[in-house]
């Protein structure tokens, strides 16, 4: 169980994440939602360190994510796997290596840096594909597909992390409607599946209720909201979103206002 | 006074053009430049006569290149022209494997402590001064006549251009896939090797074999004051007024050097 107590994380004088105090179950998939620049995605870094908190403590467990350094560090980064609202994929490595570097941080550094991957890593890194409908696209670079085929490939590298965790931040924000519902079923399937926390920022209140077990809102850092699809009434929306409403009367559809 | 009428009176003046002074400033200026041009063409002792019979002169040289000839010792000139052209294939390949580690300190987003970046970029930007040439004089007093004190030259002179031209590549490299590989856990070492070297490895060597083409042309230079290969050869000539086979090294000279620069940017842009 992730458990997130009194996290802050201050910018100079800015507070991006602002006592913050939440916790995710094994196989729940819960969205966060929030206007651009609510913390969102500081949140979630802060998860896998990719930032670190000012102030308050993260625990997976018994382990106390806050404290670690160097190699423990980095074995928690694998085992907290992250999906990039741009991919972040190498674009000129192909596609199969992209995914094999899910696997590195478990393999001595050294054979890896010249490429070389057990049969048995390869397989499964194909495998993976497979799963996603990619392996088709293994040898090709990775800057030749398309954004929704290089969000699939991220999710075949965060699989081979093995992860406990899986974070992302808006992963589906640049792909068209076909391309976004093949990852979030992805995303939603390895939930099930591994039966581990799915945390997905997400800026789409349909794409929020059509898939999410746990709706958490944040508004200028703090958590404003944290129930079940259901209960987000159009009162709750305006405390999120703030503004008039109206935009939200026909709440079904509607959207993030431009920031 | 009204806003407008103030407003209006700043536009009657636009409209009636600058002032006396601002119109004169241009034609000043140039007389000023003039002035200051011919004061130069007095020192460096410039003058038609002198320019005419340097021509006539010049002309009897070319005539004597007439036609060129290789005075029976192709396999020779070859031979020194392979020599410059080695000197500045080592000279690069030295030069690029020592500005590698120091482009990679001298990134700001490798070494982000703004006092080392810019002590660092400073030093770089102070030996970036000493040409070549410069080099090769020192080195060739110091280790002998022939190509090493060359190689050693070009390799000296271009670590500190080099080294800039690598760290402006790492600083401009996309940070995006830098931190997808680091969100796995990688160590740095990797996170460099599969992050970064992708996206900087090819401009690296792009710059290197735009080096390559530059060295190839002043290792012939540096062959001139003494270290080795076919300018070595052209000083020689030169000095015993074998013109004919100055004309035919210095027309194999241009052929390779337009040949080199052809392959290097087909392979520039294979990498592009």
């Amino acid at each position: 169980m992730l458990v997130l107590q009194n996290v802050r994380k201050c910018f100079g004088d800015k507070v991006a994440v602002d006592d913050v105090s939440l916790r995710f179950e094994p196989g729940e998939f819960v969205g966060i939602l929030g206007r651009s620049g609510a913390g969102k995605s500081t949140l979630l870094r802060t998860i896998n360190r990719l930032t670190d908190p000012t102030s308050g403590s993260i625990t997976w467990g018994a382990l106390e994510i806050t404290d670690l350094r160097g190699e423990s560090l980095r074995s928690w980064r694998r085992r907290c796997a992250m999906i990039f609202q741009q991919f972040n994929l190498c674009p000129r490595l192909d596609v199969i290596t992209n995914v094999l570097v899910g696997v590195v941080a478990e393999r001595p550094l050294a054979p890896s840096l010249l490429k070389c991957f057990s049969a048995r890593d390869r397989a499964r890194a194909i495998l993976e594909l497979e799963a996603l409908d990619m392996a088709s696209a293994a040898l090709q670079r990775a800057e030749t597909l398309s954004g929704g085929q290089q969000q699939r490939v991220a999710i075949a590298r965060a699989m081979m992390q093995e992860p406990d965790v899986l974070l992302a931040d808006e992963p589906v924000a640049s792909l068209d409607p076909v391309n976004t519902e093949a990852v979030m079923d992805a995303l939603h399937q390895v939930c099930r599946q591994r039966n581990i926390p799915v945390i997905v920022n997400l800026h789409s209140l349909d794409i929020a209720r059509r898939y999410c077990d746990r709706i958490v809102a944040i508004s200028r850092g703090q958590v404003v909201f944290d129930d079940v699809p259901q209960r987000l009434t159009n009162d709750a929306l305006v405390q999120i979103y703030g503004g008039s409403g109206k935009w939200s009367r026909d709440a079904a559809y509607a959207m993030e206002p431009a920031a | 006074m009204s806003e407008a009428a103030v407003e209006r009176d700043r536009m009657a003046a636009k409209a009636a053009g600058p002032s006396w002074p601002r119109r004169l400033a241009p034609p000043l200026l140039t007389l000023l430049g003039v002035a200051i041009l011919a004061r130069m063409a007095v020192d460096v002792g410039f003058s038609p006569t002198r320019l005419f019979h340097g021509a006539g002169r010049l002309g009897q040289l070319v005539g004597t290149m007439v036609p060129p000839s290789s005075g029976g010792q192709f396999l020779h000139i070859l031979s020194a022209l392979g020599e410059t052209l080695a000197m500045a294939f080592v000279g690069t390949l030295l030069g690029a494997l020592a500005a590698l580690p120091l482009g990679i300190l001298g990134a700001k987003t490798v070494v982000s402590q703004p006092v080392l970046h810019f002590a660092f970029r400073r030093v770089l930007d102070l030996f970036r001064g000493v040409p070549a040439l410069v080099w090769a004089l020192i080195l060739v007093s110091a280790f002998g006549l022939g190509p090493f004190a060359g190689v050693c030259a070009l390799a000296l002179a271009d670590i500190p251009h080099l080294a800039k031209l690598f760290a402006e590549a790492i600083e401009n490299a996309d940070a995006k896939p830098v931190e997808g590989v680091r969100s796995t856990g990688m160590a740095p070492l990797g996170v460099v090797r599969f992050g970064l070297l992708p996206q900087v490895a090819p401009v690296m060597a792009s710059q290197c074999l735009f080096y390559l083409e530059s060295n190839f042309r002043h290792a012939a230079v540096l062959g001139i004051v003494g270290a080795g290969g076919i300018g070595f050869e052209l000083e020689e000539r030169i000095r015993v007024f074998a013109f004919s086979v100055v004309a035919f090294i210095i027309l194999l000279y241009m052929l390779s050097v337009a040949a080199l620069d052809t392959a290097s940017r087909e392979l520039r842009k294979r990498l592009a």
